[in-house]
């Protein structure tokens, strides 16, 4: 079977479950997951096409070079700094970096990507600031990038 | 709801423009563009939805209420574990992240718990399935068993290093260490 149904399955199965318990807070659920659907769709839409571009006008060996194994650390830098540049909602994250991964990025630099366009954001820079001050936006962004960098030695040395 | 639906269209638009820029330029790298395109999409949309419907439902029964019960009542060790293993299961963007971690901070949370729960947010187990998909498990559940040690460092070093850094800069500094 597909695995996507059984997902599918296991979701709506949690949905009875929640219906039975509470049919108001189900129905605000089902609310809320429409306003995701409505905010990561057209993002998803622009990524996928971003991903068809990528397959048709950057070669496999582009990838390889810049994020492949052979560039080993240097990848694993350029992957990050991609990432905290990277405006997309963490859902459509996965998917850009499966295209990455299939044109021959390493896994060191696909964790060192996928990390920071989840962990940090150019465009919620402004947002950090205003609720947590100066000092921390900076210790804790430095901070994030230092400790990716780091954990993704353990990706270029246990997966390949 | 009117920004977001403004937001939809802005990059549905952007998008379509930039498709039809590249399939009128080379009509058959527009076709390959369309065709990457589709299979990505039809690879992820049954995930995608089951996905939706486990943040919904995770939203409405892990509120922020029942977070800033959790986080904000538990000190020391205890909230710092729970800081570095419950926001693994949250869904949401890093938009509303910030604000809710706010109102934590406020009600007294630690500096290393709120630097440990985005650290730990970032684990995004609700995507787990996208991300298995497109990356295979192995990188997915290697990358979800580090987040957990990389919450608790996060919080403690980055805790440290901004009470050093602040106290250096205050008048009469004194270590707190």
């Amino acid at each position: 079977m597909d695995i996507g149904i059984i997902y599918l399955l296991f979701a709506f199965i949690l949905l009875i479950f929640s219906a039975v318990k509470d049919i108001k807070k189900t129905k605000q659920a089902l609310k809320a997951s429409g306003k995701i659907a409505l905010a990561v769709f057209p993002v998803l839409f622009f990524i996928f096409i971003l991903m068809g571009v990528v397959s048709a006008f950057v070669s496999k060996e582009t990838i390889a070079s810049w994020l492949g194994a052979d560039s080993g650390v240097l990848g694993v830098l350029i992957g990050e700094v991609v990432g905290c540049f990277a405006l997309v909602q963490p859902a459509a994250v996965f998917p850009f970096a499966g295209v990455l991964r299939d044109r021959g990025a390493s896994y060191g630099a696909i964790f060192g990507f996928v990390t920071t366009a989840i962990l940090i954001g150019v465009s919620t820079l402004p947002l950090e600031l205003r609720c947590f001050g100066r000092n921390f936006t900076i210790v804790r962004n430095i901070l994030t990038f230092i400790l990716v960098f780091i954990m993704s030695i353990i990706f270029i040395l246990t997966l390949k | 709801m009117k920004r977001m639906i403004r937001e939809a269209l802005i990059y549905i638009v952007a998008t379509l423009i930039i498709w039809g820029i590249i399939a009128i330029i080379s009509p058959v790298k527009g076709m390959l563009v369309g065709e990457v395109a589709y299979g990505a999409f039809m690879k992820a949309i049954e995930i995608i939805i089951a996905v939706f419907i486990f943040i919904g439902l995770i939203q409405v029964w892990v509120g922020p209420q029942t977070l800033s019960k959790l986080l904000g009542r538990e000190a020391g060790w205890k909230g710092l574990v729970l800081a570095s293993t419950i926001p693994l299961f949250l869904g949401g963007s890093l938009v509303t992240m910030f604000p809710l971690l706010k109102t934590l901070r406020d009600k007294g949370a630690s500096i290393a718990c709120v630097m440990a729960f985005i650290a730990a947010w970032g684990g995004k187990v609700p995507l787990l399935p996208l991300e298995i998909e497109f990356l295979g498990w192995r990188f997915s559940v290697l990358r979800t068993f580090l987040i957990i040690p990389f919450a608790i460092v996060m919080g403690l070093l980055g805790q440290s290093i901004l009470e050093k850094w602040q106290n250096r800069h205050s008048v009469g500094a004194k270590s707190i260490t």
